[in-house]
């Protein structure tokens, strides 16, 4: 693992500079953040990222796992929460538990590898031993405890609060505060709009993944997931001669029309791509018009076929009518309905965030509908690929300008004003190269910000 | 692979050594059209992303182009809107240790290990890949094509910075 190189350098640039604020200081917080513009240090303060790291992950609920990838009791993966390194692991009695993963007696990090299986959770340093549900089992030379020593009071903590949707698995880290339906249920539709695509109806998180870095803040990775403006521009790079964008989906011969050549600018039907935005931090974009009737390929085809034997050809045509892009779950994950995939956003420091993208595997679907999902992501989201990487210079060259105390506002209004109530969808619409997502992400990141604690 | 046996017999080690080099020049020239062509019209470049992957079909890789996909990434090395090669990487490849591990003459199909070492500098940074890879090739009218190349980083599945360009 490399050192968050950014942040110390960045700290050594700080000194001398006129500090404006208390940080923490809620007034002042809220002036970070105007109707059209945010301040710079939204992305760059180091004391604000701190306050981030308690008050948005100490308490929103985040998505931590997949169920598919604890399937058996005993099995576990490793992940952080903000600060907090936490092991997910399945109990034998079938629940899913979120533990903090550091040891009761010294505070050794107890599981060290990303995934794996074990029947009981055991410390390297002393070798205290947990069960799969926190609970402390054995101490070595247990005659050496104190007196008073309670096992019981001494397991692994747990995540006070843990939400199941459909498998999505997600904790919250403090006691208190809205509960899960609250806080998913606006967008509960998107995960059901992925889930759905499975002909048995579930999902496995069992292929893989995709693992990036880069030097820039972890809010610049969510405001770009729902992010079209930038495509015409940002992946130049990905579209031919005719404006258009190599082929991203099984069964499809090209991709979506990005730019119109002859004027180059961007095209039309990029411009009416929409937005939508339902509460919380959480929104999505539309689907590019893809569906021209000619998706087809032996896989993809075959797994139509499949879809519409379970579902019927109706629902089924219902579920491959394309219609989410991307969809952010505020504030630490996405689902991506193109190259399908989920997306885990995870903040190292002010200026340095790990991205993990895991492919999907759509149980009872054909291996080779699979198998083609699996190989287009990896040249559109893995570290080496075509699209993702343009996205992270963008990041990188940001967090650089960002560092200018000139100027200290970035722009965000496109579109202010312009947002239009959506009846049917239950949610507010705007067009998707506005920037009303990002704006709503703000309002949220305010809210939780505001809550002193 | 057997630790006892000495390389393929009937083919000089040599020319396994010189083409092996001359690819690893081609990368390091940028000359990525011409490092395609080294490719037979079925051959694959594939970078896994766990150790010992078994295939590249059923799990993520960071890399498993076959040539038309190899087309798309070149397009788009050679794009002038290519932000992540702005400016563009500066690599220098070292390829060592070079043992033939497999020789099967009546299909003309050989496999190379080799490790390699890519030291990338960019925009004021620099980094080292470093792995084993592997080319299977195939004599061809005389010549080599690669059938596949796999690269197995020492690394590869830890979180990286973007990678524009094939190792």
């Amino acid at each position: 693992m490399e050192m968050p190189k950014g942040e110390a350098a960045y700290r050594t640039e700080r000194i001398g500079e006129h500090r404006l604020m208390h940080s923490g200081h809620v007034e002042e917080i809220a002036k970070l953040i105007e109707p059209g513009r945010i301040h710079r240090r939204v992305y760059t303060d180091p004391e604000l990222f701190e306050l981030e790291m308690k008050r948005i992950f100490g308490s929103a609920w985040l998505f931590v796992g997949h169920a598919s990838q604890v399937s058996k009791p005993g099995d576990y993966i490793t992940t952080e929460l903000g600060r907090q390194p936490v092991v997910m692991c399945r109990h034998r009695d079938g629940s899913v538990q979120v533990l903090l993963n550091r040891c009761s007696h010294r505070g050794a990090k107890v599981v060290n590898e990303r995934k794996g299986h074990a029947p009981r959770l055991v410390c390297c340093y002393h070798g205290w031993s947990y069960d799969t549900d926190g609970k402390l089992l054995s101490v070595p030379v247990p005659e050496g405890c104190g007196q008073g020593f309670d096992k019981e009071a001494l397991g692994l903590a747990r995540a006070p609060r843990i939400g199941d949707y459909r498998g999505f698995i997600f904790a919250s880290l403090a006691a208190a505060g809205p509960s899960f339906d609250d806080h998913i249920g606006p967008i509960k539709g998107n995960i059901d709009d992925l889930v759905d695509r499975a002909p048995d109806g579930t999902l496995a998180l069992d292929v893989g993944m995709h693992r990036y870095v880069y030097n820039g803040n972890w809010k610049l990775q969510v405001e770009n997931v729902l992010d079209s403006y930038h495509v015409p521009f940002g992946h130049a790079s990905t579209v031919n001669k005719d404006g258009v964008q190599f082929a991203r989906r099984e069964g499809d011969q090209k991709g979506a029309a990005v730019i119109e050549t002859k004027k180059q600018q961007t095209a039309g039907s990029w411009r009416d791509r929409k937005s939508y935005i339902v509460g919380n931090g959480h929104g999505w974009t539309s689907n590019t018009m893809l569906d021209d009737g000619k998706r087809s390929s032996p896989a993809f085809d075959e797994y139509k076929r499949v879809l519409a034997d379970k579902v019927g050809a109706e629902r089924a045509t219902q579920i491959l009518t394309p219609r989410l892009h991307n969809s952010l779950i505020y504030p630490n994950m996405s689902i991506m309905g193109l190259n399908i995939h989920v997306r885990v956003i995870k903040p190292l420091a002010v200026d340095r965030t790990e991205v993990t993208i895991y492919p999907i595997r759509l149980c009872g679907a054909p291996e080779s509908m699979n198998f083609g999902n699996i190989r287009l992501l990896n040249v559109t989201h893995s570290a080496a690929s075509f699209v993702q990487t343009d996205d992270l210079e963008s990041f990188v060259r940001t967090q650089r300008g960002l560092r200018s105390s000139l100027t200290d506002w970035v722009d965000i209004s496109r579109g202010l004003g312009d947002e239009e109530p959506d009846r049917e969808l239950n949610a507010t619409r705007g067009l998707a190269t506005h920037e009303m997502v990002v704006r709503a992400q703000y309002k949220a990141w305010l809210g939780y910000m505001r809550e002193a604690t | 692979m057997d630790v006892a046996s000495s390389s393929a017999p009937g083919i000089d080690r040599a020319a396994f050594e010189e083409f092996l080099f001359r690819e690893a020049a081609l990368l390091d020239a940028r000359r990525f059209r011409d490092w395609m062509t080294l490719f037979a019209d079925d051959g694959t470049y594939w970078v896994p992303s766990v150790p010992d992957q078994p295939s590249p079909f059923d799990q993520a890789s960071l890399f498993y182009d076959d040539r038309e996909l190899m087309k798309t990434r070149i397009d788009r090395l050679e794009h002038p809107l290519i932000h992540v090669q702005t400016p563009p990487s500066r690599t220098v490849h070292l390829v060592a240790n070079i043992i033939v591990e497999l020789a099967d003459a009546t299909k003309g199909e050989f496999v190379v290990g080799s490790t390699v070492i890519m030291v990338e500098y960019r925009d004021d940074a620099q980094r080292v890949f470093a792995g084993r890879q592997h080319h299977r090739l195939r004599l061809v009218g005389g010549g080599f094509r690669i059938v596949q190349k796999r690269v197995d980083l020492i690394n590869c599945d830890s979180a990286f910075e973007a990678i524009a360009v094939p190792i």
